[in-house]
């Protein structure tokens, strides 16, 4: 992909749909505040010109929080600099961008361990123990 | 993957875990145009989702469709999606061949009675059937045949939806749409010439998900990706609105990426999702690539007129005939004027009398 | 063939015809009319000057009825000019026209046709309503007159929804908008829409007939 990424794009173009996104973002993160539910938006499903995906990224910056996930190819999760304001950026095994989702929420679901692995993680455990 | 295991139960198997999972149904559910917020309802139904039988039937085709499949951009999810399915006849992918391959057909025609999807893509030469065939079945019976205890046909491409290429004027192998054949089952039409990878799986992915049909625009596309026309969701649009156009391709406005509607953009009567899912890895579209929209997805998109006459100017005639009007009203003009000075001269004539 | 194809190919095209062939036939009708000879003794024979003359002085209501008639000065000049605006400088129109004309001119910004298509809709209505309730506009409207404004206003309002793809899909209300200004211009040269070519000839031939028999007028 590298011989893709040097062709100059002409980045200054813009679709106007970059302030409504933050201020979306904004009033979920209000929401939030107040105790109701959080909020996921899908990147990929936005009318975005070429470098609009980047200037979001920037505009939200990077914050105290930064994981990676390993499964079905690596996942990036990334607090911004606006703390409840979360990029995940999904990965396949090839590390091409699937799936790219801004997050409001106070920790992102897929953090947390899940109840089927723990339950297959106990089976693991005590099978290593029995022998 | 066994017939009778469920995805959930088939993915653990292959030690994918639970967060594997769920990023398989995150990113599942945007391929389907779904709300994230309908995550869960995804997990929920491919966790216990059983495998589909799939038959794909290649016709009049230049197999640019399976060329885009198998350059979709997410690999590993499109090839668990793969995976989930029961991909039993696809003449171009499988390793099978002849006598083997045809019977491999049959036998999953057989077992998946009223279950299995047909997936078609390329038209049907409907006039004389000599004109595509496989294995010596005409690719109409083959089609009727097929059809006939299929859950759906899912029509990819164009040519499969509307008729496509081999439909364009003067259609010399009487080719028509897979809709024009069979009447009786559901048909979904992926249009686009080729459709865009993740579409095709998409509508896969929605069979898998929910076993059902999604919900179609008038022309038997799915509105999730075919709600909205180019236009609407191109970030050019702007430029429109400021009515900054590239009058050529190699003007100061196509340097700077100004809108291409004068250039014979088809982007306002096209609906697609090449402005939002994008191509190649999502790396671009046509008109981010700086040429106009073709309205390849569209029907009879070939024979609507020139690709670089923009959507505005009318198919209005010859000049010789617009003339020839003029001449004929002179004519009329003429007629009545000394008609009706006639008439003057005959009145005034009865007067003097 | 779809309605979009039928209303930019051959309706587009039975439309042109019919309009050019209206307005040849009454043009040459009436230029055929004026060949009458004259046999009196010209007061004037600067009718040229005279006939200019008169296509100004009817351009603006005489001082005497100003005040009475100001409303349809002013909404008169406000209709035509955002008409011919949202006619002249929309870059698709313009494109249209080039693919019939054969050349083109500069188009203003889509906003711009908007507010001017918006008020020139807002005006012929307002001039429809009192043509309708006004009684001595009533008295003087034939049905030439509705069909003439109908005409031209459903174009309006169909061109205003095309543009804002509100109300159905663009393709749908696009084919409509041709279809409308199909039905506008195969009735110009039958209703008073002619007026467009008319008007300034005819102020100037009665011009030049006053001028010759020095009335002042």
């Amino acid at each position: 992909m590298s011989s893709l990424d040097t062709i100059p794009v002409c980045t200054e173009v813009a679709t106007g749909n970059v302030e409504p996104l933050l201020h979306e973002i904004r009033h979920a993160l209000k929401r939030l505040a107040e105790g109701k539910e959080g909020t996921v938006i899908d990147l990929k499903r936005l009318p975005l010109a070429p470098g609009e995906e980047e200037r979001i990224a920037a505009t939200l910056g990077t914050g105290e929080v930064r994981a990676e996930i390993d499964a079905l190819g690596p996942t990036l999760i990334q607090e911004t600099s606006y703390p409840g304001v979360w990029l995940i950026t999904h990965k396949n095994a090839d590390d091409v961008v699937v799936a790219r989702f801004v997050e409001v929420t106070y920790i992102p679901e897929l953090l947390r361990s899940q109840q089927a692995d723990i339950d297959a993680g106990i089976n693991r455990l005590e099978n290593e123990l029995k022998n | 993957m066994r017939k009778d295991q469920n995805l959930g139960e088939y993915l653990r198997m292959q030690g994918v875990s639970r967060r594997g999972f769920l990023k398989f149904c995150s990113a599942t559910a945007s391929l389907m145009a779904l709300p994230p917020s309908a995550v869960s309802q995804v997990a929920e139904a491919l966790a216990t989702a059983r495998r589909p039988s799939v038959i794909w039937m290649s016709f009049q085709e230049c197999t640019g469709c399976t060329e885009s499949l198998t350059r979709s951009h997410a690999p590993t999810l499109e090839s668990l999606i793969f995976d989930a399915i029961s991909l039993d006849y696809h003449h171009t992918l499988q390793a099978a061949a002849g006598h083997g391959a045809e019977a491999a057909r049959e036998a999953a025609m057989e077992e998946n009675k009223g279950e299995y999807i047909l997936v078609v893509d390329g038209s049907i030469p409907n006039g004389n059937n000599g004109y595509s065939t496989i294995a010596g079945i005409s690719n109409h019976d083959m089609l009727i045949e097929a059809a006939e205890n299929c859950f759906a046909i899912v029509a990819v491409g164009t040519c499969a939806a509307f008729g496509g290429l081999p439909n364009a004027d003067p259609n010399p192998t009487g080719a028509v749409s897979v809709s024009e054949i069979i009447k009786d089952k559901p048909i979904i039409n992926v249009s686009g010439c080729p459709p865009i990878p993740v579409v095709i799986t998409g509508v896969l992915a929605h069979f898998l998900t929910f076993g059902t049909i999604p919900e179609l625009d008038a022309l038997g596309r799915p509105v999730a990706f075919f709600g909205q026309n180019i236009h609407d969701r191109c970030y050019r649009r702007p430029f429109y609105e400021r009515g900054q156009f590239a009058e050529t391709f190699d003007d100061e406005g196509a340097r700077k990426g100004w809108c291409l509607y004068k250039l014979g953009c088809k982007g306002p009567t096209t609906y697609n999702a090449c402005a939002t899912l994008k191509w190649n890895q999502g790396t671009s579209f046509p008109i981010q690539s700086g040429h106009g929209c073709i309205g390849c997805s569209e029907p009879r998109f070939w024979d609507k007129g020139g690709f670089y006459d923009p959507i505005s100017a009318g198919q209005w005639g010859s000049r010789d005939a617009l003339l020839g009007a003029a001449a004929a009203g002179a004519a009329l003009g003429v007629g009545s004027a000394l008609a009706a000075r006639a008439r003057k001269k005959k009145a005034q004539a009865a007067e003097e009398i | 063939m779809t309605l979009l194809e039928f209303a930019s190919g051959p309706g587009l095209q039975w439309a042109l015809w019919i309009f050019v062939f209206g307005i040849t036939w009454r043009v040459v009708g009436a230029v055929f009319l004026l060949s009458r000879k004259d046999i009196s003794k010209p007061r004037h024979t600067n009718t040229i000057s005279a006939g200019l003359g008169a296509v100004w002085s009817r351009s603006s209501p005489a001082r005497a009825f100003e005040k009475k008639i100001r409303f349809q000065h002013v909404t008169g000049y406000a209709w035509h000019f955002a008409l011919f605006i949202s006619v002249l400088f929309f870059a698709p129109h313009i494109l249209f026209f080039e693919s019939v004309l054969g050349f083109s001119w500069p188009h203003l910004p889509n906003t711009i046709i908007l507010i001017t298509a918006i008020v020139a809709t807002a005006v012929l209505i307002a001039l429809l309503i009192r043509r309708a309730t006004h009684p001595v506009q009533r008295f003087i409207s034939n049905a030439d007159d509705y069909i003439s404004i109908f005409v031209v206003l459903v174009p309006l309002v169909t061109g205003i929804l095309a543009f804002t793809h509100f109300g159905a899909r663009y393709e749908t209300l696009l084919a409509v908008h041709l279809l409308s200004v199909e039905v506008m211009l195969i009735w110009f040269p039958f209703g008073k829409l002619m007026h467009m070519i008319m008007t300034i000839p005819a102020r100037f031939q009665a011009g030049t007939a006053f001028g010759r028999r020095g009335v002042k007028a």
